[in-house]
């Protein structure tokens, strides 16, 4: 195409070039700044106000540890009672105590207490030798906790629905930069159907949306908004490569909204997912044994099945499970200390992995693993045990085969003669076609990346650099990492520790994925093939992903707190 | 909960490596960059790198290599092709310092900042017009290929800078480079511009340096007399002459290349002052042109006795000089003390013309290497030399001040070389050739210079 057209449309696709990623980092930085704004302030929920000198004890928390350790959220200085005495939590029906194997007991209303036993107002509770009754929060007007995440001024947040129609634009321009390749501008010939996977999933987008804040009514709506913030990139780069991975990534999409709804129900009450761990346990150790037998073998790891046409990847899935057993609420962090279960099941998942040669997944499950016993146990010595206990397997291992480092011996060298032609190609490639893309990228679908093996997947962020540049893939990556200060900032305002644990661990588990994929198809870390989320293609790494983002969006109070705004006042207990 | 919120700090941990990686690849990216990006496995830039390209053109416009449709074109003439090969580059990036390899990502239009991928109407491919005379360049590529000599020639305006013809041989056709097995000397450094990276033993040719020293540090060193008897014991070891001179002074020293006379100089200067003239005519010192890089010459006598004090002020010892430096050498005598910098780049276009900035900046001048009046007591002593000792007619119409060198290698082959400079004002032509192997600088080197000279004057002259 020659003359002013031409020169319009080339100049239409360097303005898209540069606003696309300022929009990426606006979209961004509103979707944080909403969730820094949008919390309740934090008073007491109830108060225990002792019948001996009057003093009145705070109940901050939904789950609280109580005993004479100064790390307990109660903290009663009296050697009758235990370093871990009690735990007093709150549940959808009223409030809970239980006796965390104390040495002297818990007393309600004089009698002694076994299992978790109700509360209520103005009932007396006797710790050691200490007797407090139950009194409303309103005498006592709370100290705030402090935190960086949270904004401490008072003004709003952003409008959700200004977010979502953000990322409807951003949408439409992605798509636009998609229908104006360097291809279509020399022939003229321009082809419109991106369009139709756009508008496909603003549908989705928009469809969520409604049912959340209608039929759920629900406000917030920040995590969904940046999981379909990420699949538009996803979808919009595959248009190009394969446009029936655009389908399959619409159906994932919307597969993955459903199951995101499912998870924010299931994870209601954790009592019930601890009532389902066994059936959790069977199921993932089933599905990892279903794939060890009839697994095929795709890019050097035998993790696939296929059913009926469809390759499914179990580890994806089972993912969800692990953080979900890992997980456990206060009272049983006290009174369950001993990790055997777990510590197996982990053993085996990893083992599986392994033998599957998905060194990646199988670090990332590990990695998972010491993750979630860290926050269990808070015990150092289980962390380093176990570490070196996997550096020694894997020494045994490795000494009996050693050629399985042989798949990275490019590391490092990735650009040295034979490795560029070999097992360090894709590596090589990769930086080769981040460096082409430069800061704004050469623009969707005019990319090369595309023709290298596993460029939807494993080294997808290739793609995301040399198309869009470098500005949205840090974006992208920071937006995801950025999660894990999400995730920690809402640790004590969460229902339960099983939220806090089991969202602090999904996001861990998403930036040990994050890295793997950068920094393995980058060179810095050997490439082992793991996904990018929601960016790189695959329905089951597509579903996983929405999930670990339930865990994250269950642990913000604010999920289920529309239905039980009763409950934020005092008054119904 | 609270010890919960403790414990989580160890995903703060996870992000803190997270994000130090991330800072990790996207500052290894942003300073590697330009080099990936340029690698010949980049499909961008098709399978010859080049696919894409801007022009590359010689002074008068002559097209040196172009992009013609996806394929990389060179000049039509091979002996021009091959003339040129090591200042113009091939489709690799073998040739280190040509322009295709330095200037590769101007001549595709690369910037980190807007990557590869921009429209037609914004690409910003670039033109570069060097300075040399691509006719000129072929005139002393077929003298030297005549005399199946391997070396170095170059000559430049010493007034502007302006690099006019620059060969290193062997040399091959960017149409089909050699298939170069194991063993096969043929080749040997056909790579290599010898112009700019190359540093040779710089025998007589030194004694300009040696000469400059003993004119500021000693009075009246050039009335001084010597006996040249052919041969003399200098700090143990003979110190001999290809015949006995008989009593010389210092610019009859220099037109007979007497050795006798200027290792005696050397030693009665001593180590550290021939050191500092040495540094001071740009021995050990980095020069570039833009962003090529020009081979460090070599002088160190501070572990040498009498004996290699006294070789290295005839230009033996480990001395090692570069050609295009002894042609600024030669530039800084023609110009009274001062050489002006030579450049290759004459200027850059691109359709948003960024890139003129980076042109090479004409007349620049360079450090002074000596002063103005020693600088025209060399001048006359190089004059006489080859007025009264090889005859005006050694370089044609010209009027040269010029001097040879004959230079042992090691290994019992001799280098020519000639280094000097026209005297004509119409024709401020500095130059330096080196001929590997070539005997004699007087009838190797000096034939060569001659041609170059004849060739550049035109350019010069403007006809």
């Amino acid at each position: 195409m020659s003359g002013f057209l031409g020169f319009a449309l080339d100049l239409a696709v360097v303005i898209l070039r540069i606003v696309i990623p300022i929009l990426t980092v606006v979209i961004i930085a509103l979707i944080y700044s909403s969730l820094r704004h949008n919390k309740r302030t934090e008073r007491p929920l109830i108060m225990l106000w002792d019948e001996s000198d009057g003093k009145a004890i705070p109940v901050l928390y939904w789950e609280n540890s109580i005993g004479r350790s100064r790390l307990s959220d109660i903290n009663i200085n009296d050697p009758a009672v235990s370093r871990e005495h009690a735990v007093l939590l709150r549940r959808d029906d009223g409030w809970i105590v239980t006796d965390a194997d104390s040495k002297t007991g818990v007393f309600v209303n004089g009698e002694r207490i076994s299992g978790r036993t109700h509360i209520y107002l103005n009932d007396k509770l006797k710790i050691g030798s200490c007797s407090f009754v139950i009194k409303r929060a309103e005498e006592f007007m709370g100290q705030t906790r402090r935190s960086w995440f949270f904004s401490v001024s008072g003004k709003n947040g952003v409008s959700q629905k200004l977010l979502l129609v953000l990322i409807t634009v951003f949408q439409l321009l992605v798509t636009c930069e998609a229908c104006l390749t360097e291809k279509a501008l020399k022939t003229g010939l321009i082809d419109l159907q991106p369009f139709v996977y756009t508008v496909i999933l603003a549908c989705l987008m928009w469809g969520a949306f409604l049912v959340t804040s209608l039929v759920f009514k629900r406000v917030n709506f920040e995590i969904e908004s940046l999981a379909f913030l990420l699949t538009s990139v996803g979808v919009v780069l595959s248009i190009h490569q394969a446009s029936k991975q655009t389908i399959v990534q619409l159906i994932a999409a919307t597969g993955g909204v459903v199951m995101f709804q499912f998870m924010i129900k299931f994870l209601d009450d954790p009592d019930r997912v601890t009532r389902y761990s066994k059936w959790i346990y069977i199921g993932s150790l089933g599905l990892l044994a279903i794939n060890l037998i009839f697994g095929q073998t795709k890019y050097g790891a035998a993790n696939w099945i296929v059913i009926g046409g469809i390759s499914v990847q179990p580890s994806e899935i089972v993912k969800i499970g692990f953080i979900m057993v890992g997980a456990a609420s206060l009272d049983q962090l006290q009174t369950k200390k001993n990790l055997f279960e777990f510590l197996v099941f982990s053993a085996l998942c990893v083992g599986a992995l392994a033998l599957m040669g998905d060194f990646g997944t199988a670090l990332i499950f590990f990695a998972t693993f010491l993750l979630i016993s860290f926050m269990r146990s808070g015990d150092f010595k289980t962390l380093i045990l176990a570490v070196s206990s996997a550096v020694f397997a894997s020494m045994i291992v490795l000494r009996f085969k050693p050629y399985i480092l042989d798949r990275f011996d490019a590391w490092r060298h990735c650009f040295e003669e034979p490795y560029v032609w070999d097992t360090g190609y894709q590596q090589a490639r990769t930086l080769i076609y981040c460096a082409s893309g430069g800061l704004f990228g050469m623009g969707i679908g005019n990319g090369c990346c595309t023709s290298i093996a596993a460029s939807e997947s494993d080294i997808v962020i290739g793609v995301v650099c040399e198309e869009m540049g470098l500005i949205i893939a840090v974006a992208m990556a920071v937006a995801i990492g950025a999660l894990v200060f999400y995730a920690r900032a809402i640790t004590t305002r969460s229902r339960s520790t099983f939220y806090s644990i089991s969202a602090c661990c999904a996001a861990g588990l998403l930036v040990i994925q994050l890295s793997l994929n950068i920094f393995g198809a980058t060179d810095i870390l050997p490439l082992t093939g793991v996904t990018f989320p929601f960016i790189s293609a695959g329905g089951s790494s597509m579903l996983s992903c929405w999930a670990l983002f339930a865990f994250i969006k269950a642990a913000d109070e604010r999920t289920y707190a529309i239905k039980k705004a009763g409950l934020f006042s005092s008054e119904d207990i | 909960m609270k010890k919960v919120l403790t414990r989580s700090l160890l995903t703060w941990f996870l992000a803190l490596v997270f994000f130090v990686g991330l800072g990790y690849f996207v500052v290894r990216l942003v300073t590697n960059a330009s080099y990936w990006a340029q690698l010949p496995m980049n499909q961008h830039l098709s399978s010859n790198g080049l696919a894409r390209a801007g022009a590359i053109y010689d002074r008068n416009g002559v097209v040196l290599a172009e992009s013609v449709e996806g394929e990389r074109v060179y000049n039509s003439d091979e002996s021009v092709r091959k003339a040129v090969l090591h200042t113009v580059g091939d489709d690799s990036t073998a040739i280190a310092t040509s322009v295709q390899s330095m200037y590769r990502n101007d001549l595709v239009g690369y910037s980190f900042l807007l990557g590869l991928g921009l429209p037609e109407s914004f690409r910003s491919t670039k033109d570069i017009t060097l300075t040399i005379d691509s006719q000129a360049c072929a005139a002393v590529y077929n003298a030297m290929a005549a005399n199946g000599y391997k070396g170095a020639a170059v000559v430049y305006n010493y007034n502007t800078g302006e690099i006019i013809c620059k060969v290193s041989t062997p040399t091959y056709d960017p149409y089909s480079p050699p298939q170069i097995e194991e063993g096969d000397d043929t080749w040997e450094g056909v790579y290599l511009d010898k112009v700019i990276s190359a540093a040779y033993p710089p025998g007589s040719t030194f004694k300009l340096v040696t000469a400059a020293a003993a004119l500021e540090m000693i009075n009246n060193s050039a009335d001084r007399y010597l006996f040249c008897e052919g041969s003399s014991i200098i700090g143990g070891e003979y110190v001999t002459c290809v015949e006995p001179h008989d009593q010389i002074d210092m610019t009859m020293a220099m037109a007979y290349s007497c050795n006798i006379y200027f290792a005696e100089l050397a030693v009665e200067l001593g180590a550290p002052t021939m050191q500092s003239y040495a540094d001071r005519f740009g021995f050990n010192q980095s020069f570039s042109m833009g962003n090529i890089d020009i081979k460090k010459s070599f002088y160190n006598v501070s572990k040498a006795d009498d004996a290699g004090l006294a070789w290295s002020g005839v230009g033996q010892y480990t001395d090692m000089a570069n050609p295009l430096h002894m042609a600024m050498i030669s530039s800084a005598i023609a110009n009274g003390g001062s050489p002006v910098m030579p450049y290759l780049i004459k200027d850059v276009s691109s359709v948003l013309n960024i890139g003129s900035l980076m042109a090479g900046k004409s007349g620049q001048s360079g450090k002074e290497m000596m002063k103005s009046s020693t600088a025209n007591k060399l001048a006359d002593m190089m004059r006489t030399t080859v007025r009264d000792h090889y005859g005006d007619s050694t370089f044609g119409e010209f009027h040269a001040a010029a001097k040879t060198g004959t230079a042992e290698v090691g290994d019992g082959t001799e280098d020519g070389w000639v280094v000097g400079f026209l005297t004509d004002e119409d024709c401020p032509l500095a130059f330096a050739v080196c001929i590997e192997n070539g005997g004699f600088g007087i009838s190797s080197a000096v034939p060569i210079a001659r041609t170059a000279v004849e060739a550049c004057a035109p350019v010069v002259r403007g006809y």
